[in-house]
């Protein structure tokens, strides 16, 4: 029975680390294309296109918002590079503070005290309140992008190991 | 106690829809992916309304992919007749800000006119990456939502007596036998 118990556990951490690995790979491409976008674009390769458009679909990429690199702007907006730059940092911490072996999701405080600061900043922009500065929204984004990995590793490997679960029911 | 687990199309179609119609809706759909984000929270508040049972981080996760993929579908069918709108309403919005503000934004200009050029197979691309990107983003809110509103469901199944209608029959056959 122990060894059940044990081999579930290995496999549960198993599970967890292939969802948290996935996740990793996934941000650093989302990331890179980010970059790679205004690379091509100084190249004049026609790929730059696909990529500044599938960014679009998320992102407004207003020309005053984005960071510029090699003489284009970036395909996303400094805030949402904030957000993807501190998801990226989440998911590299996601190891050290929870580890494989727990699932579990941060109280919901962690994640209003996160979205205060850039909800706030948000709105006064939206309305013309005031204009923050490009660093200053990717800071904000980068404090919110931080926790999100907590949720999302957590709830796709939830997801996974109960599909595994109910399908040796079955 | 009823093990059930509720209906996910419904709250995914509310959650989905109200996304799909933010995110494609011209000046709102500014805020990003926010609205993606917000949907799957939508959907796992209307999830957790009708049930009984505990539901776990998974449970949110795929109703948010759900809602993604609806949030997708809903903003590609409102983007296509407001497209022509937008440039138009953009270029109202540019006049009159132009009136208050010394200086517009730099590069503003060039934005707006860029805006909507795309060919048909870059719109049809457009959809795929849409349902892609919107379905993680969905998931991740229907996580979030989960961590809002888990104890929302726990306490909506407190005080319900779950009795399955086959154990009162049996006991009330067995005390006829006796």
């Amino acid at each position: 029975m122990s060894y059940e118990i044990r081999d579930s556990f290995w496999t549960f951490k198993n599970k967890v680390k292939i969802i948290y690995i996935f996740t990793l790979l996934g941000i650093v491409f989302w990331i890179a294309a980010i970059f790679l976008a205004p690379y091509l674009k100084s190249l004049s390769s026609p790929i730059n296109k696909i990529i500044y458009y599938s960014f679009s679909k998320i992102c407004h990429q207003a020309e005053s918002r984005c960071f510029y690199i090699f003489g284009n702007q970036m395909a996303v907006c400094s805030r949402c590079l904030g957000i993807y730059i501190g998801f990226l940092a989440g998911t590299v911490y996601y190891p050290l503070i929870r580890g494989f072996g727990i699932l579990s999701l941060p109280k919901h405080k962690t994640f209003f005290l996160a979205t205060v600061p850039i909800g706030i900043d948000t709105l006064g922009n939206f309305f013309f309140l005031w204009n923050t500065a490009g660093w200053l929204r990717l800071i904000l984004g980068f404090i919110w992008g931080i926790v999100l990995p907590f949720y999302f590793i957590t709830g796709i490997a939830d997801f996974f190991l109960n599909l595994n679960f109910h399908n040796k029911k079955q | 106690m009823n093990e059930q687990r509720p209906g996910m199309f419904i709250p995914a179609l509310i959650g989905g829809g109200i996304a799909g119609l933010l995110a494609g809706i011209p000046l709102v759909s500014c805020l990003c992916c926010l609205w993606i984000i917000g949907g799957g929270i939508i959907a796992v508040y209307f999830l957790a309304k009708d049930s009984f049972v505990a539901l776990s981080p998974g449970d949110g996760a795929i109703v948010g992919v759900f809602s993604g993929i609806i949030a997708a579908v809903v903003e590609f069918l409102i983007s296509i007749p407001l497209a022509p709108l937008e440039n138009k309403l953009f270029k109202n919005l540019l006049v009159e800000l132009s009136e208050y503000m010394d200086e517009m934004p730099a590069g503003f200009e060039s934005w707006m006119n860029n805006s909507f050029q795309a060919p048909l197979y870059m719109i049809l691309l457009g959809l795929v990456i849409s349902v892609v990107i919107f379905s993680a983003l969905g998931a991740l809110g229907g996580v979030i939502g989960i961590s809002i509103f888990k104890n929302r469901t726990i306490k909506s199944s407190q005080g319900v007596i779950d009795v399955p209608k086959n154990s009162i029959k049996t006991e009330n056959s067995d005390n006829s036998k006796s």
